[in-house]
C-alpha cells in the first residue's frame, strides 16, 4: 500500500515536475517573445521619429519655399498705373508718402482710406478734414498752391507718388523729369471720377475699399436715375457759377452732367463754351423753372442775398422765381471731381424733382 | 558838349574799369545769394560744395557726403535753383540791353522792350498755344515757349514792316504802330481769356511772368540768343552814341542810319523774344534798369550796355529770390515784383533828377 502510495507520489512528482518545467520553458519563451516585440516596438517608434523629424524638416522646407515665393511675389507685384493724360507708372511697392496737389485728389485719397499716407496737401484742401488747422498744429505740410505750386515744397517731403491735376501739369512734368513718380488725376465726367477713385485705390494699395466705395456710389446714382426716370416733365435749370456778371456752366462741366442726370435740362447745355459769361436776358429768355446757385463761404452766395438776385431787372418774369424754386447748394460738391458729386446729384435730384422725393 | 559836361565824362572814362568791375562783384554775389534762397534750407557749405562738385571736368574730384538727403538738395539746387537764376539772369541781360538799344534808337526815355509790339505778340503766342492746347501732343512738348517767341518776333517783323515808308523808318511811327499792335493783340488776349475755361489760371500765371519751372533746355535755348543780341548791340555801341544826338546829325557823321537802326531793332526783338518765352511778361526791367545805369556810369553806350546787361542780371535775379519766399510755400510771380518794386523807383528816378538820356 506504501509503496503503491509512493510511486503515486513520485508520479505524480514527475509530472508535476514535467508541467512545471515545461511552463517554465513556456513562460521563458513568452518572456523572449516579449522581449522580441518590444525590440520591435522600439525600433518602430524610432522609425516614426525619424518619420516626424522628416515631416518637420519637409514643413520648414516648405515654410522656406512659402517665404521665397512671398519674396518672388512681391518682386512681381508691380503695379502699372496710366493717368488721365496717358502718363505710365510702374510701383514696385505701395506708395508711404504721398503728396496731393488738388482738393479732389486729397478727397478721392481719403476716400479709399489712404489718407494716413498723404504728407502733403495744397492750402485750399479742405475736405474731409480741416487741413489747414492740421497744417498749423505741424501734423501736415502744405505745399502752397493748387494754381501753378512751385517745386521745391513738393521735393522737400520726400514724397514717393505724387498727384498732380490739369492745375499742377508744369509742376509734374518737372518733378517728373526729376524722376518722381507723378500722377495726373483730371477726370471730366462723373464716370471718369469713379475711374479715378479706382486708380487711385490701385495705386494706394487700397484697391478693395476703392471698388466697394466705387459700387457704393454706383447704387447711389442708379437710385437717383431710376427714380427721375419716372418724372413727368424735364425741367429747365439755371445755375449761376459767378456774379453778378453772370457766368454759368455750360456743355463739359460736372454742373451739366449733374443736373442732365437729376432729370433736368440745364439751360446752357448748347452754349460754345464749358464756363460762359451770358447776359442777364438770355437767362430771362430762356425761362428756368429751377434756379440754383452756389455758396461759397460760410453758406452765403458770395455776390447777393436771395432777395437781390430775385429783384435783378426782368427776372420777376422767370418761372422760377415765381414760383420760389430757388435753391443753394455747396459748391465744391457740386464742382469738384470727388465721390462727393453723388451727394450733389441727390440734392440736385430733389432740388429739380421735389415731387419725387417726399 | 558843354566843357564842363566833358570833363565829367572824362573823369567817368577812367571809371569804367571799376564800375565794371564793381557791379561784377555785385553780380556774382547776388548769384551765390539766389541759389542760397528758397524753400528748401540748404546749409551754405552743402551749397558750396555741390556747385564745387558740378563744376565741368574738375568736379570729379570733390568728396560729398552723398547721402539721399545731399542728393535731394543737389537737385534741388541744380535742377530747380540753377536753371531758374540763370534764366532770370539771362532774361535780366536781355530785358536790360533791349531797353538800352530801344531808348538809344528812339531817343525816347519811355522805350522799352515791348515798344514795338513784343508784349502784345508774345502773350498772344502763349495764349494761342495755352488755351487752344495747339500742339501740346507734339512729343509732350512745351510748345508755349515757342508760340511766344514767335509771336514776339512775328509781331515785331509787322510793326516794322507797317512803319516802313519807303527805306526810311521813322522812329514815331515805329513807336505808335507798336502800340497799336500791342492794344490788338491784347484784346485778342482778353479774347482767348473767355475761351479759356481751366487753362485761364495757366495764362493769366503766364502773362504775370516768372521763372518757377525754367529747366535747363529752356535756359540753353535762350543762351546764344540773347549772347549774341548783346554782343551786336555792343558793336554798335559808338553808333548809339552818335545817334542819339539826332538821326540826321549821325548821318552826317557817317552813321549808315537805316541799317543799323534795322541790325538794332532786329537784336533787340530777338532778346526780348528770347526773354518773354521762357519768363512771360516781366515789365519795367527793360526800362528802369537802363535809367538806373545811366546815373551810375553815364550815358556812354560803351559802358551803359555792359553795365545795364549786369545790373539787369543782378536785379532779375534778386526779384526771383524775393518772389520765392515772400508767400512760400507758395510763390509770387516775378513780373509783379519787377512792377511793384520798379513802378515807384522809376517815379522817384524821374522826379529826383530830369537826366538826359542823351550822350550830351
Amino acid at each position: 500500500m506504501d509503496k503503491t502510495l509512493t510511486y503515486i507520489v513520485a508520479v505524480l512528482a514527475i509530472i508535476a515536475l514535467v508541467v512545471a518545467s515545461y511552463g517554465f520553458v513556456a513562460f521563458q519563451g513568452q518572456v523572449a517573445d516579449l522581449e522580441n516585440s518590444t525590440t520591435d516596438l522600439e525600433a518602430s517608434l524610432s522609425n516614426i521619429q525619424g518619420t516626424l523629424t522628416g515631416i518637420q524638416a519637409q514643413i520648414g522646407e516648405y515654410q522656406s519655399n512659402i517665404t521665397d515665393l512671398e519674396e518672388e511675389l512681391s518682386g512681381y507685384k508691380e503695379i502699372t498705373l496710366v493717368d488721365d493724360m496717358g502718363n505710365v507708372v510702374v510701383l514696385n511697392e505701395p506708395p508711404e508718402r504721398i503728396v496731393s496737389l488738388a482738393p479732389s485728389n486729397t478727397e478721392m485719397l481719403f476716400a479709399v482710406g489712404a489718407g494716413d499716407k498723404v504728407v502733403g496737401v495744397t492750402d485750399v484742401c479742405d475736405y474731409p478734414y480741416n487741413f489747414t488747422a492740421w497744417v498749423e498744429a505741424g501734423n501736415m505740410s502744405s505745399i502752397g498752391n493748387y494754381w501753378q505750386p512751385a517745386v521745391e515744397p513738393i521735393i522737400e517731403l520726400d514724397p514717393d507718388l505724387i498727384f498732380a491735376s490739369t492745375a499742377s501739369e508744369e509742376a509734374a512734368a518737372t518733378l517728373r523729369n526729376l524722376g518722381y513718380n507723378v500722377l495726373i488725376v483730371e477726370p471730366k465726367t462723373i464716370n471718369g471720377v469713379l475711374e479715378a477713385v479706382l486708380l487711385i485705390g490701385r495705386a494706394t494699395g487700397n484697391h478693395v475699399e476703392a471698388s466697394q466705395l466705387v459700387s457704393e456710389l454706383r447704387a447711389r446714382m442708379d437710385a437717383v436715375v431710376n427714380t427721375v426716370a419716372g418724372a413727368a416733365s424735364i425741367p429747365k435749370v439755371y445755375h449761376e457759377v459767378y456774379g453778378p456778371d453772370i457766368q454759368t456752366a455750360g456743355p463739359g462741366t460736372f454742373i451739366d452732367e449733374l443736373i442732365t442726370l437729376a432729370g433736368g435740362e440745364n439751360i446752357f447745355h448748347d452754349a460754345v463754351t464749358s464756363f460762359p459769361i451770358v447776359s442777364s436776358e438770355t437767362v430771362i429768355e430762356k425761362n428756368p423753372d429751377v434756379i440754383i446757385f452756389p455758396n461759397m463761404y460760410m453758406g452765403l452766395i458770395p455776390w447777393g442775398t436771395y432777395d437781390d438776385i430775385a429783384s435783378r431787372p426782368g427776372w420777376d418774369s422767370i418761372t422760377a422765381i415765381q414760383n420760389g424754386n430757388f435753391y443753394i447748394i455747396d459748391a465744391s460738391i457740386i464742382s469738384r471731381s470727388g465721390p462727393r458729386l453723388v451727394d450733389a446729384l441727390e440734392e440736385l435730384a430733389v432740388m429739380i424733382h421735389p415731387e419725387l422725393f417726399g | 558838349m558843354g566843357i564842363d559836361a566833358g570833363e565829367s565824362h572824362l573823369r567817368r572814362v577812367s571809371h569804367w574799369k571799376l564800375y565794371f568791375l564793381l557791379l561784377t562783384v555785385v553780380l556774382v554775389l547776388v548769384f551765390i545769394f539766389s541759389l542760397n534762397i528758397g524753400f528748401s534750407q540748404i546749409p551754405f557749405d552743402n551749397l558750396l560744395t555741390i556747385l564745387a562738385k558740378n563744376i565741368p571736368f574738375l568736379g570729379g574730384v570733390v568728396k560729398t557726403p552723398g547721402t539721399e538727403e545731399f542728393l535731394r538738395q543737389e537737385s534741388i539746387i541744380m535742377q530747380i535753383r540753377m536753371p531758374r537764376v540763370l534764366g532770370g539772369a539771362l532774361v535780366g541781360v536781355a530785358l536790360a540791353g533791349a531797353g538800352v538799344a530801344y531808348q538809344g534808337i528812339f531817343r525816347n526815355p519811355m522805350a522799352d522792350p515791348y515798344t514795338i509790339g513784343a508784349m502784345g505778340g508774345a502773350s498772344f503766342g502763349a495764349a494761342v498755344a495755352i488755351v487752344l492746347g495747339v500742339g501740346v501732343a507734339l512729343l509732350g512738348v512745351n510748345t508755349v515757349p515757342v508760340f511766344a517767341f514767335l509771336g514776339a518776333l512775328g509781331t515785331a517783323f509787322l510793326v516794322y514792316v507797317i512803319s516802313r515808308e519807303g527805306t526810311r523808318v521813322p522812329v514815331t511811327t515805329l513807336i505808335l504802330s507798336g502800340l497799336t499792335i500791342t492794344i490788338f493783340f491784347n484784346a485778342l488776349v482778353t479774347y482767348l481769356k473767355l475761351l479759356a475755361g481751366n487753362r485761364l489760371h495757366a495764362l493769366t500765371f503766364w502773362i504775370m511772368g516768372g521763372f518757377t519751372y525754367t529747366d535747363w533746355t529752356e535756359v540753353s535755348t535762350i543762351f546764344p540768343l540773347i549772347i549774341i543780341g548783346v554782343a551786336v548791340i555792343y558793336l554798335y555801341a559808338r553808333d548809339l552814341n552818335i545817334l542819339v544826338l539826332g538821326e540826321e546829325q549821325a548821318q552826317h557823321l557817317g552813321v549808315e542810319l537805316e541799317r543799323v537802326k534795322k541790325i538794332l531793332l532786329g537784336c533787340g526783338a530777338l532778346m526780348t523774344a528770347a526773354a518773354v518765352s521762357i519768363s512771360g511778361l516781366i515789365g519795367f526791367v527793360g526800362l528802369i534798369i537802363p535809367h538806373l545805369t545811366r546815373i551810375i556810369v553815364g550815358p556812354d553806350h560803351r559802358i551803359l550796355l555792359p553795365t545795364s546787361a549786369i545790373v539787369g542780371a543782378s536785379f532779375m535775379m534778386l526779384c526771383d529770390s524775393l518772389a520765392r519766399v515772400i508767400i512760400a510755400p507758395s510763390e509770387l510771380p516775378v513780373g509783379v515784383i519787377t512792377a511793384v518794386s520798379g513802378g515807384p523807383f522809376f517815379i522817384y528816378l524821374l522826379r529826383r533828377k530830369r537826366r538826359g538820356y542823351t550822350a550830351r
